[in-house]
Formats: structure tokens, sequence, C-alpha cells
């Protein structure tokens, strides 16, 4: 297992950086609470492949990057877990997902 | 033209445009329902990055977790929530346009700092020394890294028990 | 007996404290008791003293315990006994037992009857322990308690807005006396290290005296007038005599006691206590004696149209000061404290009196009153004798003092001083008797405050009647026929024999003196007595501007405010036209603007995640954007 790695990895974090710029627009502008929770994901996500693809192509390759990895999908899945319980808890006060709506904190 | 000499590139420039327009499609869906399945696409084709790029244990993780747990979790929120919930067709008001640019500007600086680096030359590194991937990733949390392994264990726990308390539909504060 | 003298501060403390435990609602009888019965022990212990003082020279001096150090500079408390000081325990505690005793008639029923008493106790304490200090801070923490006393008791009927006002002039005006003596003990204390008198007076007899800045002899000088600047706030001696007038507010027996007799005569006391030191300095001693006869001439002129009868004895007070400080300045020690006492006894006993008429009429307007003779006669008759003294008439007390002092002076040379004193004892002598003939002679003016009037209870007549006796013989304490008793005493302890001068009897001088003093009788009976013969009326309208000059006390309170307060007023003026307009103003403008920066920012704030989230994504990208440029080579 040795050579050039055949993917450069200007690629591998190109990639990474446009999915985390369409993750911040959908954050911004989607109405769902829950798609916002999702572009939110996607970015989590963005930053992930940023991770590994140190973990393999970095100026000193280390597994760490992939451990760093699986502790940010362990850390994401409890986020979007109470996330979407208090979504939920939301939702049976107010009726309603739209993020628009919730905007309690005005004044 | 270098670059779709070899197979990885071929199949890595493919996932990237999975992901890619499973994401734009995310965003120009209207029905809540079909921007979850758009995310499961996102998700499958990170775990077939990762794969690509040698991580195998992250990557399968990936595909239980995200495209596995998550997508369902949140297709069963939304089923819970309204799921007849859409959004308006897309409009270019101040909001939105304010963040594309943002965006577009963010994702400019971003590829042009990754365009400008001088990346070390790509070896073929070996990380797993000399392991299959799961043991090598295995070895690394419980040997270098058990003590945040452990604490993440706890954040798990902590969320789950706050996820239960949260969503849990309060009936005797309704009887009351 | 001598080192038993604390206790004679100590007994009115005593009963201070055992008032102030019995509180406010205690009976009128047992509170009145105490204190009389207390105070009056003192009296007897300080007459023991004075007379093993007087028998034994060898029993004076400081009593005194280490209290603490400061630095290399060791401060003792204790008492000290000297001739002075004995004979000015005497005097106190005697004059303060029996306005303690007149205050329980004048007092009755007030509501504050006890803490009535409780000030008096505390002030009683307080000046028998200014009085006993063998230091100058000791003199001094007292000398502000009895300060401290006035005001409380000057502002006793602290309702009456006058009262209040008085309370506080008399206050600060006194304060301004204060400083003067205070940078005069620090000066001492640095010149030679000690606050004793004692220390202070050897150093300065030696030379010895010396700071960098100054010589020995401007040293002292210096000193003695800062001594002097406290004296004439606490003595009212001019120009700082116009809050005396006005603490006439305070009850009758708090004007006997403290601006009369007690008090007041703490400045003359302290100049006489430091006298070592003003005989080294002849400019402090022509100052002392010029602002004494000043003093004298100017408030007596005053005293002579006032229409309130506690002003008119007040102005007299005032006026007897400065014969007492005249005495001093011009050398004639001995009977600058022999006016001090018997104008303790005769003032005692026309304030007393006065307060007696107050007390049967309710009115302290001399043209309220008239014909109480009929009705008062004890009162009358006291004031008469208190009137004679005051006047100087052959052979009450005050002729021997103030012929003494007038003889002294011109003896030493101040014929002005001379003339002025002479010209202050007809105006004296006129004043005293128009009071007497329009409160106690003709018809009564106000019929229905008449129908009331009636002779006070005997705890009110007793004390009359034992000044009266005293202000009529206690002259003759320092007279031939008691070879000079007082003279011998006071210079027992003095290595040179005597202290300051003393003239022999002048019989011409006396002559005069008392035919001075006749003449004024003479003029009030003309002008108020029974068959008048003067117009007082139109006297007045005829020396219209003498008149208004003398009604209206030279203005002094007038000029003293145009130049102090109105000066005062204008700078505070501006300063309060900077602080609200400009100070105010950069204030209330940085205000402003944030108020209006904070209702531009307010539509900012829609409560939308979103729209700060954006916020802050621009936030970031504009931070990678600088990081990056500022890296350089990358944008």
């Amino acid at each position: 297992m040795s050579g050039t790695f055949p993917i450069p990895t200007g690629s591998l974090l190109a990639l990474g950086a446009i999915l985390f710029c369409i993750g911040l627009y959908g954050a911004l502008t989607k109405r769902n609470l829950i798609i916002v929770l999702v572009s939110i994901e996607l970015m989590l996500n963005a930053a992930n492949i940023n991770l590994v693809t140190f973990s393999r192509l970095g100026v000193a390759p280390n597994i760490s990057g992939q451990v760093f990895a699986l502790f940010t999908i362990t850390v994401a899945a409890a986020e979007i877990a109470v996330g979407l319980a208090l979504l939920l808890a939301i939702f049976r006060v107010r009726r309603t997902t739209e993020v628009q709506d919730l905007d309690v904190h005005k004044h | 033209m270098q670059f779709f000499l070899n197979a990885p590139m071929i199949g890595f420039y493919i996932i990237s445009l999975c992901i890619l327009g499973c994401a734009v499609m995310l965003l120009s869906f209207q029905r809540v329902i079909y921007m979850a399945l758009a995310i499961g696409g996102v998700f499958i084709g990170c775990a077939a990055i990762y794969i690509l790029l040698g991580a195998d244990f992250v990557g399968a993780a990936q595909l239980l977790i995200y495209a596995g747990a998550i997508t369902i979790l949140i297709m069963f929120a939304i089923m819970l929530t309204n799921h007849e919930a859409a959004d308006p067709p897309h409009k270019w008001t101040p909001r939105n346009i304010l963040s594309a640019v943002g965006a577009v500007l963010l994702g400019a600086v971003l590829l042009l700092v990754i365009r400008s680096t001088t990346w070390p030359p790509a070896v073929d590194a070996d990380v797993n020394g000399g392991n299959s991937n799961p043991v090598a990733v295995g070895l690394a949390l419980f040997q270098n890294y058990t003590v945040p392994f452990e604490l993440v264990s706890l954040l798990l726990i902590v969320g789950m028990v706050g996820a239960v308390i949260l969503a849990r539909e309060r009936k005797e504060d309704e009887d009351e | 007996m001598v080192e038993y003298a604390w206790l004679v501060p100590l007994l009115p403390l005593v009963a201070y404290v055992f008032l102030l435990v019995l509180g406010r609602r205690a009976p009128e009888g047992i509170v009145a008791g105490v204190s009389v019965v207390l105070t009056f022990i003192a009296f007897l212990v300080s007459a023991l003293v004075f007379r093993s003082v007087g028998q034994n020279p060898d029993l004076t001096g400081p009593y005194v315990f280490h209290w603490l150090t400061v630095g290399s500079k060791s401060l003792t408390v204790g008492f000290e006994v000297t001739h002075l000081n004995a004979l000015m325990l005497v005097v106190v505690s005697l004059v303060s037992t029996l306005v303690l005793l007149f205050s329980k008639g004048y007092m009755h029923g007030d509501d504050r009857f006890p803490v009535f008493y409780q000030y008096l106790n505390l002030f009683v304490f307080s000046m028998l322990a200014l009085v006993i200090s063998p230091n100058l801070l000791q003199l001094y923490i007292f000398w502000e308690m009895v300060g401290l006393c006035s005001y409380l008791l000057v502002g006793f009927w602290y309702f009456k807005p006058e009262a209040a006002l008085a309370a506080k002039k008399s206050f600060i005006v006194t304060r301004i006396g204060d400083v003067g003596l205070f940078v005069g003990i620090i000066l001492l204390f640095l010149a030679s290290g000690s606050f004793d008198y004692s220390t202070i007076f050897t150093a300065a007899a030696a030379g010895k005296l010396s700071l960098g800045w100054i010589s020995g002899s401007g040293l002292v000088t210096l000193a003695a007038i800062l001594i002097f600047v406290g004296a004439v706030g606490k003595s009212a001696q001019f120009p700082l005599h116009v809050w005396l007038p006005d603490a006439m507010e305070g009850p009758t027996p708090v004007s006997a006691l403290i601006h009369a007799a007690t008090m007041v005569a703490a400045g003359v006391y302290l100049v006489a206590r430091c006298y070592p030191l003003f005989q080294l300095s002849p400019a402090a001693l022509s100052t002392v004696a010029w602002i004494g006869g000043i003093t004298a001439l100017l408030a007596a002129l005053i005293a002579l149209t006032q229409r309130d009868i506690k002003r008119v004895i007040a102005y007299s007070t005032i006026s007897q000061l400065g014969y007492m400080m005249m005495a001093l300045g011009v050398g004639a020690y001995a009977y600058g404290v022999f006016h001090l006492m018997t104008h303790a006894f005769f003032k005692a006993l026309l304030f007393l009196a006065a307060g007696s008429v107050i007390h049967a009429v309710d009115t302290q307007d001399l043209f309220e009153m008239g014909g109480l003779y009929r009705k008062m006669k004890l009162t009358a008759w006291t004031f008469l004798a208190g009137a004679l003294a005051l006047a100087g008439i052959v052979p009450f007390a005050g002729f021997w003092s103030k012929d003494d002092i007038l003889a002294a002076a011109l003896e030493s040379g101040h014929t002005v001083l001379y003339a002025f004193g002479l010209i202050a004892a007809f105006c004296t002598a006129f004043y005293i008797f128009r009071v007497y003939f329009l409160t106690f002679t003709g018809e009564p003016r106000d019929p229905e405050r008449y129908e009331h009037a009636h002779e006070g209870s005997w705890v009110m007549t007793l004390p009359l009647v034992v000044l009266a006796v005293l202000a009529t013989i206690g002259g003759f304490f320092n007279t031939p026929w008691s070879g000079y008793g007082l003279e011998r005493y006071l210079f027992a302890d003095s290595p040179q024999g005597s202290i300051g001068v003393t003239t022999p009897e002048n019989v011409g001088l006396m002559a005069l003196s008392v035919v001075v003093g006749l003449l004024g009788i003479g003029l009030a009976a003309l002008m108020y007595g029974r068959r008048r013969r003067i117009e007082p009326e139109k006297l007045a309208r005829g020396a219209s501007f003498l008149y208004q000059l003398s009604y209206r006390k030279f203005y002094l309170d007038e000029i003293y405010y145009f130049v102090v307060v109105a000066t005062g007023k204008a700078i505070a003026a501006v300063v309060d036209f900077v602080d609200r307009y400009i100070i105010d103003g950069i204030v209330r403008l940085v205000g402003w603007v944030v108020g209006l920066v904070g209702t531009g920012l307010r539509y900012t704030q829609t409560g939308q995640v979103q729209a700060y989230t954006a916020v802050a994504a621009f936030g970031v990208l504009i931070l990678v954007a600088w990081a990056m440029w500022s890296i350089g080579g990358v944008l």
C-alpha cells in the first residue's frame, strides 16, 4: 500500500467546503425546523469529510482523524435526538414547526 | 485529463456528484418528507467517500448511525408533527439573497484557500499500523482515547434521558 | 483632695449615663433630682479641691498616664489641677448646679424634659473635663464636645425653624474658630513634640520652639494667634460674634449656663491657660487686647436698641467677654480671670431672672412687658442686683472686676482701649437699666400677659437668690479688705510671684467709672423710667441712622451674608450651571445617543433564530477572510 494516492487532497476538501456552504444556506433559509436540523447535519458531515481526509492525506497521517470523526458522529446523534425531542415538545405546545413562528425571543 | 485515468478518481467524482446533487435536491424540494429522503442520499454518499479513503469503520458507522438511525428518526419526527408541511416555492426574498451571498462568499474564500495552499504530496500512507481498519480504530479508542470515549458514552446517556424527558407527554400535568 | 479632682467631671457623666438608661419617659422629679444632687456633689468636691490647692500650692500639677504612642511621640491623658482651673471648676459646677435646679421649673411639662437634662449633664461633664484637661489634645476633644452640646441645646426646640437655623449657625461659626485652634495645636505639637501645656510652655520660654520655615518668635506669635482664633469663635468675639445672639433661640437655662457663664468663657479660659505663650509675644497680646476692646464697645452699642430681652443680655455677654479678652491682652491676667468669675455669677443671674420673666409672661419682647415688679418682686430685686453688678456700681461684683480692667488698660498705656471700655461701660449701664425699667416698672403694656404673670416655684427662685448674693459680694474676693485674695491665690504657683500686671487701687478712676455707670442708669431712667423726660421714639427718629445702625447690629449679618454667603452662592450657581448644563448635558447626550442606537437596533431583534445565525455566519466569513488576507498569499 504505497505510492501516490489517487485522489488529490484539494478535491476532497473542496467537496467538504461546498457541502458545508449548501448546509449553511439551508440552515439559514429553510422554514421547517426539521430541515434546519438536517442542514446542520449536512454541515457536520462536511466537517467529517475533512477529518477523514486529513486522517489519510494530511501532513502527518494518523488514525486519530477517524477516531475524531467517530466522536463527531456520536455527538451529532445525541444532538439530533435532543433536538427532535425539543421539536416535539414545541410542536405539542405551539402546533407548528415553522422557524419563523418561534420568535418569543423578540423584544 | 490525468484525473480520470484511475478508477478511484472516477468513483470519487461520481460519488461527489451524487452527494452534491442530493444536497441541492434537499434545498429545492418542497415536501418535507422528500427532503428527509434526500438527506439520506447525502449520508450514504459520505459513507462511500469514507470507504474510498480507507476509513472502513467510519464509513460503516456513518451508514448505521446517519443513514440508518438518524434518517429514520427524522422521518418519525416529520410524521409525528406536521407531515403535510411544505415549504412555499422558493422566492428571492432579501434574506434568501443575503444568505446565498454569504454562503457563496464563504465557499469562495474556502475554495481559494484550498486552491492556494500547497498540499503535501498525497502519499498513500498506512495509517492502520498493519492491522485492519476496525482493529486500528478500536485500538486507538481503547488505548489513546479511553477517557473521551467514556465521556461520550456518558453524553449519549444524558442525551437519551434528556430526549425521553423532553418528548414525554405530561399526562399528570394535563390531568391536574 | 487634689488627686480626686477627676471625680468632678465624672459625676455629671454618671448622671448623663443614668438618665440615658432611664430613657425618655422618666419622671421629671427623679431626672432633675439625680442631676442636681450629682452636680452638687461635684461642686462640693471642686470646692474641696479649690481649698486644698489654695492651702498647698505644691499639690498642683498634672496627673497623667500613658495613652498611646504615635511614631516616636507618646500621648498622655489624665487631669491637671492648677490654681486657675480649680477656680474654674468651682465656678462651673456651682453655676451648673443652680441652672440644673432652675431648669426643673423652667422646663416643667416639656415633652423632652429628660432629654434636656441628658444634654445638660453631658455639657457639664464636657465643660468640667475641658477645664481639667492636662494637654491641648484632650482640651480640643472636650472643646468640640461642648460645641456639640451647645448645638444640641440651642436646637433643642428643633421644630422651630429659627432654633434649627440658630443651632446650625452657632455650630458652623464656632467651627471656623476651631479650625484655627486646631492648626495652632498641631503647630505647637510639631514644634515641641508634645501636647502638654507644661512641656510647650517650658520649650517656648526657653526659645526652643522652632520649625524649619518660621523663626522661633514668629512661631510663638502665630500659634498664640491661632489659639486666640479658636477663643474668638468660642467666646463670640468680633468678628465671629454673630452666632451668640442667635443662640438665644435655645431654652433660657441653656443661655444662662452655656452662653453666659461657662462655655463662652472657655475661650477666655483657653487664653488664660495659654498665657505663658501669649506673654512671649507682644503682637499676640495686643491682638487679643484690640479684638477684646472692639468687641466690648461694638456689642454694647448693639445692645442699646434690641427689643428682645435675651438678645440684650446676649450682646451684653459678648461685650463683657470682650472686657475679659481686653484684660488679658493688656497683661492684666488676674483681672481677666476675676471678671470671668464675677461675670459668670451676675450674667447667669440676669439670664435666669430673664428666664423667670419669660416663663411668667411667655414673650421675649421688652415692649410687651412692663410693671412686673408688682407681680414678681423677688425676680425684680435679684435682677436689679445683677444689673447693678453689670453696670459696675459700688459695691457689686462687676464694679471691682471691671474697674480693675479699666485701670489696668490705662496703666499699660492703652488709652484708646480705656476710652472704648469707658464708653462701653456707659452703654452697659444704659441698656441693662433700659431692660430693667421696661420689664419691671411702668404700666403693663400687655394686660393679658400681665394677668398671667406670677413668681416661679422655689426651684426657680432659690438659684436667683444664691446668684444674687454672689453677684453682690463676689467682688470682695479681690479687694484690699480680703488682701487681694484672688490675686494671691492665682499667683501662688508662679515663680515670679505674679502673672501679668496688677494695678494699685486708683480712687479717681473708680469714681469716674461709677459716675459713668450712674450716668447711664440716669439716662435710662429719663427715657424709660416712671417720669420720662426724653421720648425714646423721638430720639430714635432724630438719630435715625445711628439707631438703625445699632438696631441692625451694624449690618454685620448682612455684610457677612453678602461677602460670604452671596459669594458662595454665586460660585455655587456657576458650578451648578456647569454641572447641570455641561456635565449633565454630556451625560444626557451619551444617554440619548445610546437610547437612539438602542431604538434603532430594536428593529434588528426579530426573534428569528435564522436571522441571528446569518449574522453570525457573516461574522465568521469576515473573520476567515481577514485571517486569510493577513496571512497573505491566499486572497
